[in-house]
């Protein structure tokens, strides 16, 4: 099911070894959760449960239909964010 | 002006654009501490200081086992800390011992001697199968382990970071702690890879 996934993850990162974003929109994200963190809008826990609830999320689709992600994370990184800025109440960016 | 974006169906750079925005609005950030992270992260905070970490446990033997005993202290001494850097365990690897590092539920990963993880690392691929297949996940990395070896999994939590110490390679016992830092692979670090001796 996944090993082809992940194969192409490594050579991508063989390729490119330094990189840790993908596309410099994840760079920003990931720098504005870690700073409404530092300056204690919010712990890094807290977030992290709100990623761990998007990742987990993702995972049950990909296990129940047998699909392989393509590096995505981010994505749900930036789910995770919006909707522990919305709960909140620091901005209101999801649509109802 | 309204904070109400209803950017939800947009693109994440879009969304990640407006909320930087709306947050700078705030008062909450500015973009220059933004990119002073960005780049910090894209090139200060890296696998360079697990390197040197390795390095210095291969060289010294005072320094392995204080690393052994208590990483988050060993790692303090060469001035490496920061966010997601506490409760860190150093796993050494042996002939008999190869350990393997995983974050089943998202990506916790020791962000001062590693940087931020790589994608693989970060995938459904990579993260379901290094518990029930360590020795395929290995395969696929390109890492044949003898079957004697027995294969640690550790998976890391908000709690316990893990750093692998791998194995010093041999035909390396002349080289400078430099020059051992320059051969330490990130990979090597997680437990997908072995340390190569440069070839002569």
């Amino acid at each position: 099911m996944s090993e082809h996934a992940l194969d192409k993850l490594i050579e991508a990162a063989r390729l490119d070894p330094d990189h840790v974003f993908s596309a410099p929109w994840e760079a920003r994200a990931f720098a504005l959760a870690l700073k409404l963190s530092e300056s204690g809008h919010f712990t890094w826990d807290e977030f992290r449960a709100h990623l761990i609830a998007e990742v987990g999320a993702s995972d049950r689709i990909r296990a129940r239909d047998g699909t392989s992600d393509q590096g995505e994370y981010y994505e749900h990184f930036l789910r995770a964010l919006e909707k522990l800025l919305d709960e909140k109440g620091i901005a209101h960016l999801l649509s109802a | 002006m309204s904070d109400h974006h209803n950017t939800d169906h947009s693109g994440p750079a879009a969304r990640v654009k407006a909320l930087e925005a709306i947050l700078a609005e705030k008062g909450l950030i500015d973009s220059a501490s933004i990119d002073a992270i960005v780049d910090a992260y894209e090139t200060r905070v890296g696998p360079r200081n697990g390197a040197r970490v390795v390095a210095k446990a291969w060289i010294a033997p005072a320094y392995r086992r204080r690393l052994l005993a208590d990483a988050t202290k060993a790692v303090a001494e060469l001035d490496f800390a920061g966010p997601e850097g506490g409760h860190l365990v150093a796993v050494e690897n042996t002939d008999r011992v190869h350990n393997l590092v995983v974050c089943t539920l998202c990506s916790c990963y020791p962000w001062p001697v590693l940087g931020l993880p790589p994608v693989w690392y970060k995938s459904f691929a990579y993260r379901s199968r290094a518990v029930s297949d360590p020795r395929g996940v290995l395969a696929d990395f390109g890492l044949k382990l003898k079957p004697e070896v027995e294969v640690r999994v550790w998976d890391s939590s908000a709690e316990i970071r893990y750093l692998v110490i791998p194995q010093r390679p041999k035909g390396t016992e002349k080289m400078s702690e430099d020059e051992l830092v320059a051969i330490v692979t990130r990979d090597s670090m997680v437990g997908v890879a072995k340390v190569e001796a440069p070839r002569r």
